[in-house]
């Protein structure tokens, strides 16, 4: 331990002072502290920032910690900020977001195909709020386009720690319901001239 | 007659827009805004509330939105149309009831994600990180005495002098380099001369000593020095 202070002395500060979530090697190394010391820490601190009593929260999202303030004190903070909330994101958006943390990382082709309409604008837009970005390119496509993945301010705005904290695609959609799509695409195939 | 307002003074706010019409216009056009996410009967319920009733120009006014509200109507609904592609070109061709029930299955499967996205990013919406990033703290001055005294003794001592050991002994006075670029003016028949040809073959102090035996000629208004764009090629040529 460093600094005389104690463990979850040493982690608050380090969070406090930080805008993005920190990694645990980076809590390791910083607060100078062993796996066992670094989880008792978080653990006092989550009982701490409780959600219930406490205007500051601990959150584990993109693969860090992070302090935020409580979701319930959000129009006080930014009534304090004199800033409003982004605007919402649009229907289109989150589709072209779910397409991409799914079936990711994928090209701008490959989302219009998905969705069956040309979603460059979209796509655009998603990258200019940081919500995707270009991670590579498809070498084995013509002209190789570029590869888009979801970034880390993504998971941040969805509240998730990684992509394994979102319900597998298969189970988004029931089987009956699939098997429904299927009868009536069959029933609307044999009435066609 | 009253007139009524132009359609230039229509403000919109939707979900996705808020300013003038025409600008909304215009973000479709470029663009720059998908014309499927625009709702437009909601537009066309707006329109309505801020229609004036009477004016001399109420009718020009009521034509000119519905034109362009139909044009946004023909462009929505091209842009929710598949993509018509040419199956000659390689790409599919007709797609068989298996292959869009498939594809369907995969869209209802992304949509549904993209309702469950909407809850989490509505739900993360009020979360505020601790604090914004620090900026770098200037470090703070620590008075060693011992560097101190070494930079006290250093300021009232004699200077030292550099040590030269590493320069090439100069041979070359600036009247012989201005002679040579004389002579070469001479040669080029009026054309203006490149630097980097006057200085082809000499070592970097030849060079450096060239250049100021020419900025000296053309100190004294017997040589024009031309470099059109900086860092860009110096050309040397006869006043």
């Amino acid at each position: 331990m460093m600094d005389g202070a104690g463990p979850e002395v040493l982690v608050e500060a380090i969070l406090l002072v930080s805008e993005r979530p920190v990694e645990e090697e980076v809590l390791l190394s910083s607060a100078g502290l062993d796996r066992d010391g670094l989880e008792r820490a978080l653990s006092r601190l989550l009982d701490k920032y409780d959600a219930r009593s406490s205007g500051v929260v601990l959150r584990r999202v993109a693969g860090g910690w992070q302090l935020a303030t409580n979701p319930r004190c959000a129009e006080a903070i930014e009534r304090f900020r004199g800033e409003a909330r982004p605007t919402p994101l649009s229907g289109a958006a989150y589709e072209v977001l779910s397409c991409v943390l799914y079936l990711g990382p994928m090209t701008r082709g490959a989302i219009s195909a998905v969705r069956g309409v040309n979603s460059d604008a979209v796509v655009r837009n998603l990258i200019e709020r940081n919500l995707l970005a270009e991670v590579g390119a498809d070498e084995e496509s013509p002209g190789a386009p570029a590869l888009l993945d979801v970034t880390e301010d993504f998971l941040i705005a969805a509240s998730a720690g990684s992509r394994e904290d979102f319900p597998p695609l298969e189970e988004l959609v029931s089987e009956e319901e699939l098997a429904r799509v299927r009868e009536r695409l069959k029933d609307h195939a044999s009435k066609e001239p | 007659m009253i007139r009524s307002r132009p359609l230039s003074d229509f403000h919109v706010e939707i979900e996705v827009y808020s300013g003038p019409y025409e600008w909304l216009l215009a973000l479709i056009l470029r663009h720059e805004l998908e014309v499927f996410e625009v709702p437009l009967r909601e537009l066309v319920d707006l329109y309505l509330r801020d229609r004036d009733e009477v004016g001399a120009d109420t009718l020009e006014r009521d034509t000119d939105f519905a034109g362009s509200a139909t044009a946004l109507v023909l462009l929505k609904s091209r842009s929710l149309f598949p993509a018509m592609e040419d199956p000659a070109d390689g790409t599919e061709g007709e797609v068989s009831a298996e292959d869009l029930a498939d594809r369907l299955s995969l869209y209802l499967k992304v949509r549904r994600g993209a309702e469950h996205l909407r809850g989490r990013f509505e739900e993360g919406a009020g979360y505020h990180p601790s604090g914004h990033a620090l900026e770098p703290r200037k470090g703070r001055l620590r008075v060693d005495r011992r560097r101190l005294e070494m930079a006290t003794r250093r300021m009232f001592s004699r200077l030292e002098e550099p040590s030269l050991a590493h320069i090439d002994r100069i041979t070359l006075s600036l009247e012989e380099l201005a002679a040579v670029i004389r002579g070469a003016i001479a040669g080029s028949g009026g054309r203006p001369l490149s630097y980097e040809e006057l200085v082809r073959g000499m070592d970097r102090v030849g060079r450096a000593l060239t250049f100021a035996a020419a900025v000296s000629l053309a100190s004294e208004g017997e040589v024009r020095l031309l470099q059109e764009e900086p860092f860009g090629e110096l050309r040397v040529m006869p006043a």
